[in-house]
């Protein structure tokens, strides 16, 4: 039931205004001129036939003058009535959830930052709060604890709002859902609300926070999506950079390679990159990318060229420098430049695990993909070991463990592998004929990755499967040149396990002809459904295994972890690889007077130096101990945010959300006015009063026009 | 010149001016002045003295024999042989006190009744006049001696609007007592009922009289352009209306328009002339269809 009321009562006491018309209109009566004439004999036959006329005429005109009057003066008085549904009365429990993540950082349609509109419609929102309201607000990478106050403490609220800022932390809508739900949860309020503001990236609305969004919404809180773009803004990002220096074409001279991406429909135009190294401008050049390409870019560099040293000459690569690389900026300035510390190409030690079986040697497939001469010239030192070797392995001795067709490990080699990923190390896994398919998808992928098993997929009688790109420019498919869903080899598969990812971490990079996953990656994790050896098909003989296996390894490699070395996100604890044992403390530096103990940790082959607080901006920090550098990093923010793209809002409102849900920022002012104060009338009371005035003058008018 | 003569004729000029006698001349001679130009010049028959021709002149009365014989240029004057009596009627009712621009429907009957008195003296016609209202009247005998004028202009003078009209009484009894034929004019709102007004034309007729019916008007009558919500009051009964002007304006104009033309109509059925003239209308017009009646009847 609709309430209605005035929001001003006191202009109701000029009501009485509205009978200024009736006193006219009698006053007028009685004072009627008197005019001489010759004869009213004229006047006197049209008289009964138009007295009954003007008279309900005049009772015409004065209703309308009357009403209109009644009309102007209610509108002074601001009518609201209370949409239905609305607690327009009662208090609200408000959760503002603010986007602060890197992407808001990025102009909006009126060329300032997201973040300038998205804390002006917060703004919008702490003001219209009343008596009694109860208001919580967070950001997608504030803490766990949302800032929650009553209403009356405005001042707090209103500067606390104002005071934020774009964040290189990275942010989880999922968490700040979450804090969001806990808060309306505990409140005693009936009337509940959630706003959510930012640019809805794609990237930010995991499955998971679209369902902790249904969630609120369920519970009974209405939810409200204030985006503060509309379309997509095209951006270029530097995503990567590979921390191994390689030599240049034809081995002459040194290039550093850089993962370029285009976010937008239409293609770059040589995009030009610059490194530096120090002040002094080392390499660069120019990179022309497809709309939604992703590649990396080879840069040739001078490496001597800004040493501190100049004694330091191109093959004395043993020390690394830290270099920065650079782009022209564009819409989101953040991921135009980034940090590294690049040195020597680096020679992954990966341990094979393979099992004899009947006495014959496991094949060897693998092992001659990744280091044909069997001397480490490739890039790549194989080592041979067992199920048991696994025991003792260390990110200290081997950067990646692979698996290939083991059929189950024990508890102890399953609990050391799992301890050796949380060191930083990476883990290949390739099934097979012999693989207990059980023991993987129930036991060991649990916790590795998102991966769950459902049985061998076997091809019938003189059938086979193909293998398809699924993702575009997947680091995995780098030796490969690749579109999206064109095959992979001319080999053919004849069965595999049949898998499923079962969240967003895990993604299929590689699919079967029928869409089933063969290739999942996930962080530092690769798994090969099918068989590295020729027992389930020709693979090995083709020309994309060699490129298929290396791709694998280098992901479970290179992949950034929180806790890995060298290459740090924002938000993180930076750790750094130290060759001798520190002695006394170690302190590490960063930029913005970042200053942090770390803690040094032995891992077998030397020390892991992990800072005590996380690092809030990219940059070098720099890892000293007894006043001496021991050793520098690069922090750089999480690529994520740079596709500039929102989602369809309408994909949001599938679940309960109110059919109103989605603001613009001139609609949350209506909104907010409607939903605290009442939908106010005063516009229809006037255009009311106005075609109550407009009739009155046609009524009056249209005798004379005729006559 | 001829703007001069268009002055004098034009009836709020000359009612600033205070001798009625004046104003009478004035009208005349501005009448008589635009007049040289008219085909109306010569309505007289019986020659007077020579005049000096001026280019513009009408070749018909020139001398031919004064031309033979001195080779000048006469033009042969006439003097009027009168044979015509004619009586002035002026309604003095009180809707003929009416005036919505200063000048009353009787003040406009006064001036035209004097000027017309004074050019039929002057073309030594015998003229009389009688005033009228409710249902009475005073009359003064048709005469042509030039003292008669003055006696007419006192009548004209004291003048007052007063009273109804019974305008057929008035004129049933005149038509009684004037016995000899002649030309009667009729100077009156005429408000009253047509087919009564007929009747009286009619008795007229019969008595073989020749009527000129001048139908004054004040402008407001025919237009009624009044805005504001009033009461109008009747000047003649007394009756009260109130009522909206611009209501009904549009319906008035045709009812005061259906009932000139009922009138005009009576008229031309009884064989009288019908002159409808407002009080801004310049008072040549009414000499003009005098002297228009007056060649026709001589």
């Amino acid at each position: 039931m609709s309430a209605f009321s005035f929001l001003n009562p006191g202009f109701l006491w000029a009501l009485p205004l509205a009978s200024i018309p009736i006193l006219i209109h009698f006053l007028s009566r009685r004072r009627l001129p008197e005019i001489r004439f010759p004869t009213v004999m004229f006047l006197r036959t049209l008289e009964p036939r138009e007295i009954r006329r003007l008279k309900l005429r005049e009772l015409l005109l004065l209703i309308l003058r009357t009403l209109a009057l009644i009309l102007i003066v209610c509108a002074f008085a601001r009518p609201s009535v209370e949409p239905k549904g609305a607690s327009t009365r009662a208090a609200a429990a408000v959760a503002v959830i603010l986007d602060d993540s890197e992407s808001m950082g990025a102009m909006d349609e009126q060329a300032r930052p997201r973040i300038e509109g998205a804390r002006d419609r917060g703004l919008l929102i702490v003001d219209a709060a009343r008596s009694g309201d109860e208001i919580a607000v967070t950001t997608t990478t504030g803490a766990d604890a949302p800032l929650s106050n009553r209403s009356e403490d405005r001042v707090r609220l209103d500067r606390t709002v104002r005071q934020i800022q774009t964040s290189w932390l990275p942010g989880s809508m999922e968490k700040a859902l979450e804090r969001a739900r806990r808060f309306l949860g505990r409140t005693t309020l009936r009337s509940r609300e959630l706003y959510l503001i930012g640019d809805f990236q794609a990237s930010g609305f995991t499955r998971e926070a679209r369902e902790k969004l249904a969630l609120v919404a369920r519970s009974g809180a209405r939810v409200y999506l204030l985006p503060v773009v509309g379309s997509r803004v095209p951006n270029h990002a530097i995503e990567d950079l590979d921390p191994e220096l390689r030599p240049g074409p034809q081995g002459k001279g040194l290039e550093m390679r850089a993962r370029m991406a285009n976010h937008a429909d239409a293609p770059t135009d040589r995009l030009v990159v610059r490194a530096r190294r120090a002040d002094a401008l080392i390499g660069g050049g120019d990179v022309s990318l497809l709309p939604d390409e992703s590649r990396w870019a080879s840069l040739p560099i001078d490496w001597r060229a800004g040493a501190q040293n100049a004694s330091v000459t191109a093959t004395d690569l043993g020390a690394k420098a830290p270099v920065v690389v650079e782009s022209d900026v564009d819409a989101l300035a953040a991921d135009d430049r980034r940090f590294a510390v690049l040195g020597a190409p680096r020679r992954l030690r990966v341990l094979r695990v393979v099992e004899s079986r009947d006495g014959a040697p496991a094949p060897r497939f693998a092992a001659l993909a990744l280091d044909p001469s069997q001397d480490g010239s490739g890039g790549y030192s194989v080592e041979a070991g067992t199920p048991a070797s696994l025991l003792s392995i260390n990110h200290g001795r081997y950067d990646v463990v692979m698996l290939e067709d083991i059929a189950s490990l024990s508890g102890d080699a399953e609990a050391r592998v799992r301890s050796f990923l949380r060191e930083g190390g990476g883990v290949v896994i390739a099934l097979g004929p012999h693989a207990d398919l059980d023991y993987y998808g129930q036991r060991l992928f649990p916790g590795l990755i998102d991966l769950a098993i459902e049985g061998t997929e076997r091809a019938a009688e003189g059938q086979s499967f193909e293998l398809r790109a699924r993702v575009p420019a997947d680091p995995i498919l780098e030796g490969l040149t690749l579109k999206v869903g064109s095959p992979l080899t001319q080999s053919h598969l004849t069965a595999f396990a049949r898998g499923r990812t079962t969240s967003s971490r895990a993604e299929a990079v590689v699919a079967t002809t029928g869409g089933l996953p063969i290739l999942v990656s996930g962080p530092r994790v690769a798994v090969f459904l099918g068989s590295l050896s020729d027992d389930w098909g020709d693979l090995p003989y083709s020309g994309a295994f060699v490129p298929l296996v290396r791709g694998m390894v280098d992901h479970a490699a290179r992949t950034a972890s929180p806790e890995g070395l060298d290459q740090a996100l924002v938000g993180h604890p930076p750790a750094a690889r130290l060759d001798v044992a520190p002695s006394g403390s170690v302190t590490v530096r960063g930029p913005e007077s970042y200053r942090s103990q770390a803690t040094v940790l032995s891992d077998g082959s030397g020390f892991r130096a992990v800072a005590d607080a996380p690092a809030t901006v990219p940059g070098f920090y720099v890892f000293e101990a007894a006043g001496r550098e021991a050793a520098t990093v690069a922090v750089n923010p999480d690529p994520i945010e740079s596709d500039l793209n929102p989602i369809p809002l309408d994909s949001l409102k599938t679940g309960p959300l109110p059919p109103r849900a989605i603001l613009t920022a001139s609609s949350l002012r209506t909104h907010l006015h409607d939903t605290r104060q009442g939908r106010e009338l005063w516009l229809p009371f006037l255009v009311l009063a106005g075609l109550c005035l407009a009739a009155e003058l046609w009524v009056g008018t249209a005798r004379i026009a005729a006559s | 010149m001829a703007r001069t003569s268009q002055r004098l004729l034009d009836p709020h000029f000359v009612s600033k001016l205070a001798r009625l006698d004046l104003r009478a001349r004035l009208v005349v001679d501005g009448f008589l002045t635009g007049l040289h130009r008219s085909p109306y010049h010569g309505f007289s028959v019986e020659f007077a003295e020579h005049r000096q021709y001026m280019p513009g002149d009408p070749l018909r009365h020139l001398d031919w024999k004064v031309l033979a014989k001195s080779d000048r240029k006469y033009l042969k004057q006439y003097e009027e042989e009168t044979n015509l009596r004619a009586t002035l009627l002026i309604d003095t009712s009180a809707s003929m006190g009416y005036s919505s621009h200063g000048l009353s429907k009787l003040d406009y009957a006064r001036q035209l009744a004097a000027s017309l008195a004074y050019l039929m003296l002057r073309q030594n016609d015998a003229v009389g006049m009688f005033a009228f209202a409710g249902g009475q009247g005073e009359l003064i005998p048709p005469r042509s001696t030039p003292s008669h004028l003055r006696q007419m202009l006192v009548l004209l003078e004291r003048l007052e609007a007063r009273g109804g009209t019974d305008f057929a009484a008035s004129l049933h009894a005149l038509a009684e007592r004037v016995k000899q034929r002649g030309l009667v004019i009729i100077l009156s709102d005429l408000l009253d009922d047509p087919e009564r007004i007929a009747g009286a034309i009619h008795h007229f007729r019969h008595r073989k009289h020749e009527v000129l019916v001048f139908h004054v008007l004040d402008p407001q009558e025919t237009a009624f352009t009044f805005e504001r919500e009033a009461v109008y009051v009747d000047l003649e009964s007394g009756d009260r209306v109130t009522t909206r002007p611009q209501e009904l304006r549009g319906d008035y104009r045709t009812r005061v328009r259906e009932w000139i033309e009922t009138i005009r109509g009576f008229c031309v059925e009884k064989q009288a002339d019908y002159v409808s003239i407002t009080t801004d209308t310049p008072y040549d017009r009414a000499l003009i269809e005098y002297l228009s009646k007056r060649a026709r009847l001589l």
